[in-house]
Parts: C-alpha cells; sequence; structure tokens
C-alpha cells in the first residue's frame, strides 16, 4: 500500500466555457516525493490544483486521493479529507482580519481541542520553522510578499497534512526570499516525509528540489521524468520549455493576422 | 429573430440556474447544528450589520415621523380631524414605512458592505484557502452573516416605529399643538396588535430574509475582480430593493387587500 501513488489522475477532461483546458491527463504523485507539474502560463496548472483539492469538478475521468475518490465524496468528507491536506495559495490569502499568529492557530483553533498553551506551543514551532517567530503580532497587510508566503507555508504545515499542493511559489519573489523559499519546501519535505506537489513554471528552482516532473502543454502531459531526464529529452518543445528559448515549437506570438497587412491595411479599424 | 429567441432562451436557462445556485446556496449555510463558536461569530456579525446600522435607522425613522405628522396634519386639520393624527402616524410607519424604508436602508448600509467584504475574501482566494483548511466557508462565513441579517432587521424595524411614532408626536404635539390623549389615546384604540404590529413583523422577516440573501450570494458568486465587485454592490442594492418593494406589495395585497 504504501508504495502506491499517494494521488492518482486519470484521463482528466476540464473545460471552461468553450475553452478546452485538459484533455485526458493521467499522472500519479508518489509518497512521500515532490512532484513538480510544470507548463506554460494559462496551461490550467492552478486549475489542477483546484482539481485535486475537489474545489472544481472535472467534465470527465478521476481524482484519487489516498484510495478516496474526491468528486464522489459529500462535502462533509470532502472537507473532512482536505484536513490532510495543506494548500500554499499564490497570494498566501491570509485571512486579513487576523495576525499572524492567529493565522496559523487557525486550523488547530477549528479542528482540534487543543489547550490554548498548546496551540501556542504549536504556532510558534511553525514560525520557528519559516523564521518567523519574531513577526507573530503583525498583521497580513504588514507583511512583504515573501513573508506572507512563509507565513501561509506555516499555517499550511500547522496541522501536520499528509499531501502539500504549492501553487506558483517562487512567482514573483526576490532572490533571497526564493532562495529561502527553495531551501523551505526542500527541507519541509524531508523532516515530515510528506508527499509534495509544486505547480511551478520556474525552471531552475523547480527542478533543483523535484524529484519526478511532468511538463503540461496543450491540455495533456507532453513529458515526464526525472529532472535529469528531462534536461536531455529531445522533444523540441520539451526542450524550448526547459531552456527558456523565446521561440520555437511554441510561438513567441499570439496568433495575429499577417503584420504588413495589419500595418497597412484597413485604416480608422483597431 | 431566430437568434433574438434564443438569447431570451439562454437568459432565461442562465436566470434559472442562478437561482437553483441560489437557494441551494441558503439551504446549505442556513441550515445547521448551532455551535458555540458559531454564536460568537454570530455576535460578532450582529454588531456589524445591527449596532452599527442603528445611527442611520434611528435618525431616518425620526425624520420621517416628523414630515409624516408634518403632512398628516395639514391635511386632516382641513376636516377638523387633527386629532386622528396618532393613528395616522402610527398606522402608516406599523404597517408600511418602518418595515419597508428599514429594509432599503439596511440594503444600502449592512447588504452592501456585505457583498463587497464576501467578495473581497473571494478575490484574494481566502475562501478558497479556509476550503482547503477543512472549513466550510458557507459555515463560517456566509452563516453568522445569513442570521445576524435575519435577526437584525426585524429589530431595527422596531426601533424605526418607536422613534417615527416619537419624532411625529414631538411635531404633532409638541410643536402644532394636538392634544396628547387624542394623539396616544387614538393610536392605542384603532392600533391591532396582531393586524398592524403583527403584519409589519411579518413583512420585516421576510425583507430581512430576502436582502441578507441576496446580498452574501452577490458576493459569494461575483467574479473575483474589482469591477466584478462593483458590479455585485450595485447588484446586492439595486435587486434587493426591487425585491423589497415588489413583495410589499404583494404582503400587502395579502395582508390588508382582502385577498387572502
Amino acid at each position: 500500500m504504501s508504495d502506491s501513488p499517494f494521488v492518482v489522475i486519470d484521463g482528466l477532461h476540464f473545460s471552461r466555457g468553450d475553452k478546452d483546458i485538459f484533455r485526458g491527463v493521467s499522472l500519479n504523485i508518489p509518497r512521500g516525493k515532490i512532484t513538480a507539474i510544470m507548463g506554460p502560463s494559462g496551461t490550467g496548472k492552478t486549475t489542477l490544483l483546484k482539481l485535486i483539492g475537489g474545489q472544481l469538478t472535472p467534465d470527465a475521468g478521476r481524482v484519487e486521493i489516498d484510495g478516496q475518490r474526491v468528486h464522489a465524496l459529500s462535502r462533509k468528507v470532502l472537507f473532512r479529507l482536505r484536513r490532510r491536506m495543506g494548500m500554499l495559495f499564490q497570494s498566501g490569502a491570509l485571512f486579513s482580519d487576523l495576525s499572524v499568529f492567529e493565522n496559523v492557530a487557525f486550523p488547530l483553533r477549528v479542528h482540534t481541542d487543543l489547550p490554548e498553551a498548546m496551540v501556542r506551543d504549536l504556532v510558534l514551532m511553525k514560525l520557528e520553522a519559516v523564521g518567523l517567530r519574531g513577526a507573530r503580532e503583525l498583521m497580513p497587510s504588514e507583511l512583504s510578499g515573501g513573508m506572507t508566503r512563509r507565513v501561509a507555508l506555516a499555517r499550511a504545515l500547522a496541522l501536520d497534512p499528509e499531501l502539500i499542493l504549492y501553487d506558483e511559489p517562487f512567482v514573483g519573489q526576490d532572490p533571497i526570499s526564493m532562495g529561502v523559499l527553495v531551501q523551505l519546501i526542500k527541507r519541509v519535505n524531508e523532516a515530515l516525509g510528506l508527499t509534495a506537489v509544486v505547480v511551478s513554471h520556474d525552471i531552475k528552482e523547480t527542478l533543483s528540489i523535484a524529484d519526478y516532473v511532468y511538463v503540461i502543454a496543450d491540455g495533456q502531459v507532453m513529458a515526464h521524468g526525472t529532472p535529469a531526464t528531462l534536461d536531455v529529452d529531445q522533444d523540441p518543445r520539451v526542450s524550448q520549455f526547459v531552456h527558456g528559448e523565446a521561440d520555437g515549437p511554441v510561438p513567441f506570438h499570439y496568433p495575429a493576422p499577417d503584420f504588413r497587412h495589419d500595418m497597412l491595411g484597413a485604416g480608422g479599424s483597431r | 429573430m431566430i437568434r433574438h429567441i434564443a438569447g431570451l432562451g439562454r437568459r432565461g436557462c442562465e436566470l434559472l440556474e442562478a437561482m437553483g445556485r441560489a437557494g441551494l446556496f441558503l439551504a446549505q449555510s442556513a441550515v445547521g447544528v448551532p455551535s458555540r463558536e458559531g454564536f460568537y461569530l454570530w455576535l460578532r456579525q450582529m454588531h456589524f450589520v445591527g449596532v452599527l446600522s442603528l445611527a442611520i435607522v434611528m435618525v431616518s425613522g425620526l425624520f420621517i415621523g416628523m414630515v409624516l405628522a408634518l403632512q398628516g396634519y395639514t391635511i386632516l386639520v382641513d376636516f377638523g380631524a387633527e386629532q386622528a393624527l396618532g393613528q395616522m402616524v402610527a398606522l402608516s410607519l406599523l404597517r408600511e414605512l418602518s418595515p419597508v424604508v428599514a429594509a432599503l436602508l439596511f440594503a444600502g448600509r449592512a447588504g452592501s458592505a456585505l457583498t463587497a467584504e464576501i467578495g473581497l475574501m473571494k478575490a484574494t482566494e481566502q475562501l478558497s484557502s479556509m476550503e482547503m483548511i477543512g472549513v466550510d466557508p458557507l459555515r463560517r462565513v456566509v452563516a453568522p452573516r445569513l442570521w445576524a441579517g435575519f435577526v437584525a432587521l426585524p429589530l431595527l424595524t422596531v426601533g424605526f416605529s418607536v422613534v417615527g411614532i416619537y419624532g411625529g408626536y414631538l411635531v404633532g404635539v409638541e410643536w402644532l399643538g394636538v392634544f396628547d390623549g387624542s394623539y396616544w389615546g387614538n393610536m392605542q384604540s384603532s392600533v391591532d396588535f396582531i393586524g398592524d404590529v403583527g403584519n409589519g413583523m411579518v413583512k420585516s422577516l421576510v425583507f430581512a430574509l430576502v436582502v441578507t440573501w441576496i446580498a452574501v450570494f452577490q458576493g459569494y458568486d461575483l467574479i473575483p475582480t474589482s469591477e466584478g465587485i462593483s458590479r455585485a454592490t450595485t447588484r446586492t442594492v439595486v435587486y434587493s430593493s426591487l425585491a423589497v418593494l415588489g413583495l410589499d406589495f404583494v404582503l400587502t395585497a395579502v395582508m390588508f387587500g382582502g385577498l387572502s
């Protein structure tokens, strides 16, 4: 049982309006490892996390977490399952009316009956782990972007989840906070042995910590493998993405009519 | 032509779908086992939507009572019937003006704030993150606000009526010189507790449910952008005002129109 994947996604189809986001995505997330899901912006990586967390419902296909079909669960059981997951949102999504301390304490207060002294100890331990024990009295509006994300990480870890989902953890971070976050994700995973899914398009940072990588584009899994195998992948689309080339099979230009025709013709229209 | 009919049908389907969503939303958030924590959350919302709306509702009530007495007096005095001022003020307020005006003010003061607050929580992913922590935002965020609105508006309506009647007294008796015995005496003999006060309260309960429901649903269901929030806030005020006025006619027809 412990060798079976923690999350299984099979034949997932999902569309928004007329736009197909996923057309038959299948992937396995192994237990106790960091799995990265990468792909260009707009391929629906965040949507995939929301599908795993049961916040969105797929048109077809299934998502299983530890053997439970997420979208077949009742609302109550789904919320119970979510206590075993943590999610780090891109914006941090801290509760703006609560202090840093109360944000981290929130999951403990609503899901456990621990005495106040123990809640305090646990919160301080989590904040110490992300290096922000001294910032506990601050409000979310007083934090920098990197600090917000670290507090959100402490909150996501408050209930010691088995699965943690990171949504673009490195976006918009300065080099120092980026380095801090990379180290934190790696260390947390090693120390707690939890299963992690990192959704990102920051190639260097993600490949440095991931055990296994899926590359998604055009609604399908384009490639998967360990970081080392992807680095030497011959597929031009994979190679363009992994090596960050501006033009290639994925065009630099959004589809548009001929440039010369556009500049010279059809005066007056935009 | 066919396209217009198809568009009409599509809008009809969308409307029905939205109403279905709103119904499910109400059922999932309002019905549940009360907890001690839920009580504290409710209490905090009572302060926000109830206590903080007191000032605007009370001041409006006072002025409406005063205007009512002034207008009523100028008409009644022509017939030598100014002694009936008390019952006129009381009946207008209890049956009609208090429930309706309090609900309209409530929609503007508290309803729009509820929509904006919930909408901003949605836009900043706070509702999503709450879901992922395993806490149902319908129970934790929406339910206390829904119940607070449902309880607060009828109480505000009572306050509106009391202050309004006092405003009528100030103008009618203290200023225009109507005999205070007939102001209170005629009021006492003509106001029926069940028929007038009771029906007014039923109206107020219906308005409270509708206004708060619209406000929290608009907040929860909006498109999470700054434009989406501003549109939803406007919709809350427009929809709840129209719903209050429309329902007021229906309820008045049923209660006082001899249709029941």
